[in-house]
This record gives C-alpha cells, structure tokens and sequence, in this order.
C-alpha cells in the first residue's frame, strides 16, 4: 500500500481475491469439496459370526489380521472396526478406501468366504468358518449431505454481518462498519474458496471453519480500526492525509495482528501436526483453519485499510467540500442581511 | 492494596487456583476399590468426532441382513432334517428373499427382479423422514448414509458421559426415529382399536411441541396447539374426563409416544416425567410429524445399535488436551519473559480463565464439545492473552512518557478500555447470534466461543488488573515495583 496507489492497491487485492473466489467456486460447483472420511461415501466389507468372537479376543484379532491382509492384498482400507450390540450380532468393518462396483465387491466377498472356510486358526485344526460360523458381506454407503445445518448457518451469519455493520457503525465509523462486512464476507469467502481450490479434506465441520474466519476477521479488522479511532482523535494526525494517516495506524496495529495471527496459528499447526499422527481429519480440518487465519490477516492489514482508505478520501473530500460551500451559513448570512436592511424600515415604522 | 492483605490474597488465590487445577485436568484415579476420582476435564461431553458415538442400521420390514438370512436358511435346513418342512411353520428363505447387494429383499417387493415402484416410493418416503428427524433433533454432528440403497445407516454422538444413560439415549433416539404411522390423540392403544374420542396430531391441531424443565419430575414435553387443536384438545379431555377411559395416549402409528390420566377437562398441554434427552426425542419427532411429509407408512425392524469409537481417532481429544496445555503453558512463559510482573498477573489470569473454560463445558449440560469448539476455544483464548497483551504495551507507552507506574498502568488500562469492551461485546453478540439461529456443530462451537468470550471479557477487564494491582502491592517501593514489571527509568536508577 505504501508503494502503489490506493485505487492499483484496491484493484490488486480484488483481482486476486475474486480470481480465487470464482476459480473456488466454479470448482466447488463442478466437483464440490473433497470430501473427508466422515462425509465420503464408501464401501465396507463386513464380517460377522455366531457370537464367538465377542467371547474370544484372540480369535477376533487373529480373523481381522487375517481378512485385513486379504482386503489389503487388492484394497486399500481406510479403516477398521469392531462392534457388537450387548455381545450379540458381533461385526468386524474394513472400510475401503475407495468404492467398488456390485459385481467386483460380490466375488470378493465369495472368495474371502472361501478362504476363512479353508484357513484353519491356530493349530486348533479347525477352519474360522467351522469355528465360527462366519458371513461376509459388503455394504455400499451414501452420505446424505446435511443442509440445514449450512442454510441456518448462512441465515446466522447474515445476521452477524448486519450486527456488526450495526455496531462497528455506531461505535466506530459507518466507513469502518462496511469495511468490516466486505472483509467478513471476503475472509469467509476466501477461506472456503482456497479449501475448494486446494482439495482439502471437508466434512461437515467446515462450517465450523466458516464461522471461524468470520469471528477471527472481527477481531482482527477490530483491532485495526480500534488504533485508527484512537489515532484520528490525535492533533498530530488530524493534518495528515486519509491516506497516510491509515498507513500508520495499520504499521502500528501490525505487530497486534500479529501476535493473534501468531498465537491462533501456532495452535492450529501443533493440532495439524498432531491430526498427521492421530487422524487426517484432524490435519485437514487445521489447514482450513489456518487458512482462514491466514485470509484475515491479509485481508485486515491489506484489503481492508485498501477499502477504508477509499472511503475515508472521499468523506473527508465531501467534508471539505460542504465546510467549503457552507450553505447554511450562506443562507443565514443573506437572512441576516436581509434582515438588517428591513431593520430601519421598520425602526421608522414603529417611530 | 497494602503489602499484608496482598500476601494472604496471593497464598489464597494461589492455593485455591492449585486446587481448582487439581480437580479440573487430574487424570481419573481409583480412591477406593469402587469409587474413583473424575476430574472436569474427563467428563467433559464430547461429540461423536473426538468421543464415543452410536450407530445403527434402519432394516425396513421385509429387508434383511446377510446374518438374518444365513440365521433363516439354518433354521429351514433344520427342519427340513427333522422333517417339518411340510407343516409350512417353517419356509425356504430362497424362496422369499432375493440378495440385493449386501441385503436380501423380499420378494413381494420385486416384480421380474426389479424393485416396485410402490415400495421405492415409500422406502424414499421414509428415508426422507428419518433424515429430517435426526437433522431436527439438534444433535453436534451425526451422519445419515442410504446403504445398499434400501437400509439406512445413522451415526449419533455419546449424549451422556456415563456409558448406561447414554446407551439407553442413543437406544431410545434410534428406536423413536423408526416410528412410521401418524399422529393421534386417543383413549385407545393403538391405531387400529377404536378409542371413545380421537383428535388428529396434524398442523392444524398441533403448532408445535418444545420441552420444559418440570422440576423434581424431570422433564416434560409441551405440546402447543392452535386455537382450532385448543377446541379440540378441550372436547377430547372432557369426553375422556366423563367416561369410564380416562388415559389419553399420544400414538404415532402403533407406538404410544406419550401417556397422561384424565381427571378434568385440561387445557392446553400436557406432560409427563421425563429425561432431557428423551423429552427433546419426543418433542422433535411431533415437531417433524406435523410438518408435511414428516410421517411415513414403511414399517421398521427394532433396531439394534452399535457404540463406535471417535471419527478422528480413538485418543485424539486426550492428545489435543495435552497440546493445548503444552501451548499454554509455552504462552504463559514467553509472557513471564516478556512482560515480568505482569506477566504474572497475565499468568494468574489466564489459569482462571482456562479453569473457569474448563468448568464451563463440563458442568453446563448443554455443552457437547467437537471439533469447532477446540477452534473456537483456541481463537477465545487467542483474542483474550491478545488483549492482555495491547493492554500491558500500552501501560508500557504510557510509562515511557515519564509517567507513574501506577498512573501508567489506570492510563493503559483506561486506554485500552474501549477496544477491549468493543471487540469482546461484538464477539459475544456474534456468538449469541449464531447459538440461536444456527444447529448441529455451529450451535454448539457457538455455544461454546460465547462463553469462553464472556469468560475472557471478565478475566481481561478485571482478573488480571486485579491480580496486577495484588502483585504491584509486594515490592518496597516505586524503584523495586518499575523493575518488577521490567521496565527501566534513567532517573530512577540514578536515585
């Protein structure tokens, strides 16, 4: 901003705002998000008994090591489990990485059949299938995607977006209110965009995300405007232009930005590092956190000072303007006059 | 403050925050062979993404497993050896069951070895009904899956952190849901006897049912008629009141939802002793039945139910915990580093604000914790050692114009006063906003960044200015107290 314009600066930051947002979009509408483990649909391969292996550890470890290196040997399997209702109806799931067609799935399961009936466990000298009287089957599963969570979460952010108009234009500066709300929308925006972009792993928490790109650039785009109403009431700045006295209430402010960008980033990569080792879930839901943290930051020490500093020209360029051609005082000047020159008239009058 | 009165505030705040701690992230022990200790942190509710969840698959009637149908042809090659095929108490499943995929289905439901229309329009029907039912029962995070096109899978969160209670909720949950039928007030037992009076459950009866607290009976579902189900409701219990039957029964279907006894014509609700969790089951499924396309007439098989471990992984909100604590307390020292006597306070602050967070979501009920209300934890807590922190450099600015130190810290404070009231009064109202109008896991993040945002406002505003002016109290005098908070004045060191 301190180089270029700020109509070229403006310009820039919308180009490359919208050229991510419409690119995000057109790819969200194509492919959608990528889906992640909770909202992907698959297909599970399930093996069952007669109840012996909710009784015997052993042989429910050994069965799954057994039909997990069978599944493993043409699949890749996403994950696994165990269940069983009150130690009836016990189930082992190998979920698949990916989806197979009927036909596939159908022999597969025939012939892991087979096998389990052939193989014999341990040096019992009995096959799992006469031990256990084991089915195998196969289950093809369609996430139905939850949209009256986003629908309400849309309405609720809307309704936050008018909120915080409302009060950053009250407390602040009605320029400052809308700022705020391009930069909330923007940083919203933005954040789901690059997630589209970059086939990060969604689920429904993304919402959650969402919500937090809009809370975090209240925050920060609060703490920028927090300094710039704090330094427009200083002498030493009221004869700047709007333009550098935005500039340096943003430099000071940066360090501030920082340091919440800093700390909320921090956590976000220890969790993400942690969701490597514990679930890929949990990685992917912490880069499209950290990807809002990121969009804020830039958005509240770039775009938005960018969008402020237009307003505030042109305000304070009306300001002078009407403080120029004061009518008013014109208007009550010619009344004045027009007073003064009825005055003897009507001295003479009452004489 | 004086120095006295600073030191028993300091050794009392000191040891009940020890305390606090203690009892809020102790990991759980056994203080007798039957009873053991829990601390907060453990019975913290957590949604199905980070704690335990349930699942079941919906069978509809005529629609069995792989297990069920193995379980049948046994049964029938048992017969046929102890020869009672021929009484026909016992029928070939070959011969009524066709695989479909995964599951066997009937064969009334197939013409030429394709499905009926009549049954796939019902199966979508109900499929559609269920959806609905569990998206309106506000639950963190659930997941609904059509499997092998004719089942239907759901996956809920643990509602309870005692294993039994949530069983039977997650039981209870899944069986309600399953209800086909419509809605009906009536003296009879079930849809197909005939009652001394009925009233029809529909919209035009019924404007919507929500739950209430009633008190020592636990929990009670309200039903809110319009003017025209009033009328109604009022004709039905005065009928009830003056015949030999007086047990209204709310039927859905075949299965009674609700019980009261009539004594006197009533008024304009009813209720009964109930757990919250049911109650809210209960008032969800009359809330979707009276909606348009909210009942269905596809029957389903009892479900069985099955307990699954995290989404994310079996230990990984134990795993978060510690990194949010290792984070922490990373926080707190670069803090003690930077600030010095401040930093302290800032210490002190931040462990009530973290305790007080941590009481929060175990106590309130109403808290489930998932994913987003990690993040929302971390950008509350990230916003509150923010402000602290605009807080400390201002009374540093202030102190560089030549001021006290205890004029510097009431001008600091003064001046970062207003922002701190603006960021935190917009945060929560934006909180507030999204706890009442958004569901499932925003409503809950919601929930939970506005409590840790309110907490913060208090512990930034007065907590920690409190803690500062307690720890102020403690050195000598003016030289020691401006090296204490760590900074540094040529005239002073020159005294």
């Amino acid at each position: 901003m301190t180089k270029l314009s700020t109509k070229k600066c403006l310009l820039m930051c919308l180009v490359i705002s919208l050229v991510l947002i419409v690119a995000g979009a057109f790819l969200f509408g194509f492919l959608g998000f990528n889906t992640d483990s909770t909202t992907q649909d698959y297909t599970s391969v399930e093996v069952a008994d007669n109840g012996y292996m909710a009784t015997d550890s052993a042989f429910r470890s050994s069965l799954e090591e057994l039909c997990l290196g069978e599944i493993e040997g043409k699949y890749a399997v996403g994950n696994v489990s165990y269940s069983d209702f009150a130690g009836t109806d016990p189930h082992l799931e190998f979920i698949l990485s990916e989806i197979v067609g009927d036909e596939e799935m159908g022999t597969f399961v025939e012939g892991l059949e087979s096998t389990l009936s052939t193989e014999t466990y341990g040096d019992t000298g009995r096959t799992y299938g006469e031990i256990a009287d084991i089915s195998v089957t196969y289950h093809n599963a369609v996430y139905a995607a939850h949209y009256e969570q986003v629908w309400r979460a849309a309405i609720a952010a809307a309704v936050v977006l008018v909120l915080l108009f409302a009060y950053v234009a009250i407390r602040f500066k009605v320029g400052m209110g809308v700022t705020s709300l391009i930069a909330a929308v923007h940083d919203v925006l933005l954040t789901l965009a690059v997630v589209a972009l970059c086939r990060i792993p969604a689920g429904a928490p993304l919402v959650c995300v969402a919500v937090f790109a809009m809370l975090f650039s209240m925050f920060l785009n609060l703490k920028v405007f927090g300094k710039m109403r704090k330094d427009f009431r200083l002498d030493e700045r009221k004869d700047l232009s709007a333009k550098d006295a935005i500039e340096l209430s943003v430099r000071e402010s940066r360090k501030g930005v920082f340091i919440a960008s800093i700390l909320a980033a921090a956590a976000i990569v220890v969790l993400a590092v942690v969701g490597i080792i514990a679930g890929f879930d949990l990685f992917s839901f912490m880069i499209a956190a950290l990807v809002a943290v990121i969009a804020c930051t830039y958005s509240s020490l770039v775009l938005s000072p960018t969008i402020y500093t237009l307003i505030k020209e042109k305000s304070d360029a009306a300001r002078a303007r009407k403080a120029r051609y004061d009518y008013s005082s014109e208007k009550a000047n010619k009344k004045n006059a027009k007073v003064e020159g009825n005055r003897p008239e009507e001295s003479a009058g009452n004489a | 403050m004086g120095k006295k009165k600073s030191v028993v505030l300091i050794v009392l705040i000191t040891i009940v925050l020890a305390g606090v701690l203690f009892l809020s992230i102790t990991p759980t022990f056994y203080v007798s062979n039957v009873n053991r200790f829990n601390s907060l942190l453990s019975i913290v509710d957590l949604g199905s993404d980070l704690g335990d969840g349930y699942y079941t698959v919906y069978y509809p009637e005529g629609v069995i497993s792989k297990s069920e149908y193995e379980m049948l042809e046994a049964e029938y090659e048992y017969a046929l050896e102890n020869g009672d095929s021929g009484s026909g108490s016992v029928d070939d499943p070959a011969e009524e069951y066709t695989p479909y995929k995964g599951i066997y289905l009937s064969n009334e439901f197939l013409e030429n070895g394709t499905v009926l229309q009549s049954f796939q329009d019902d199966f979508d029907r109900a499929y559609e009904a269920i959806k609905s039912r569990f998206e309106a029962r506000r639950l963190s995070d659930y997941s609904v899956r059509l499997q092998d096109d004719y089942t239907i899978r759901v996956e809920v969160p643990a509602l309870d952190h005692d294993d039994a209670e949530a069983d039977a909720v997650a039981q209870s949950m899944f069986q309600t849901f399953a209800y086909s039928g419509e809605l009906l007030f009536t003296d009879a037992t079930s849809s197909t006897a005939s009652g001394t009076a009925e009233m029809d459950g529909t919209s035009e009866n019924i404007r919507s049912a929500s739950t209430s607290n009633a008190g020592d009976s636990g929990y009670a579902v309200v039903i809110n008629f319009t003017s025209a189900g009033q009328e109604a409701f009022r004709e039905l219990t005065s009928t009830l009141s003056s015949s030999d039957s007086t047990t209204l029964n709310v039927l859905l279907g075949d299965h009674t939802l609700l019980s009261a006894t009539v004594s006197e014509e009533m008024d304009v609700y009813i209720t009964g002793g109930y757990t919250q969790e049911s109650a809210e089951t209960i008032a969800t499924l009359i809330n979707c039945v009276i909606r348009d396309g909210g009942t269905f007439d596809l029957g389903f098989e009892s479900p069985s139910y099955y307990e699954m471990s995290p989404t994310l992984g079996e230990h990984t909100a134990l795993v978060v915990a510690i990194c949010i604590g290792v984070l922490a307390l990373a926080m707190l020292v670069f803090s003690l580093i930077k600030f010095k006597g401040m930093g302290l306070a800032h210490t002190y602050g931040f462990i009530t604000y973290a305790l007080a967070v941590i009481a929060c979501i175990s106590l309130i009920p109403a808290v489930q914790l998932t994913l987003g209300g990690v993040l929302a934890i971390l950008l509350a807590s990230a916003i509150m050692v923010s402000c602290n922190y605009y807080a400390f450099n201002n009374i540093r600015k202030e102190f560089a114009t030549g001021k006290t130190l205890t004029s510097s810290i009431k001008s600091g404070y003064k001046n970062s006063l207003a922002f701190t009231i603006d960021v935190h009064a917009i945060l929560v109202i934006a909180g507030l906003a999204f706890y009442l109008i958004a569901t499932a896991a925003v409503r809950y993040m919601a929930l939970v960044f506005t409590l840790a945002i309110a907490i913060s406002a208090v512990c930034t505003l007065l907590v920690t200015r409190f803690y500062l002016y307690m720890f102020m109290a403690q050195p000598k005098n003016e030289r020691r107290r401006i090296a204490f908070v760590g900074f540094k004045r040529e005239e002073t060191e020159d005294d």
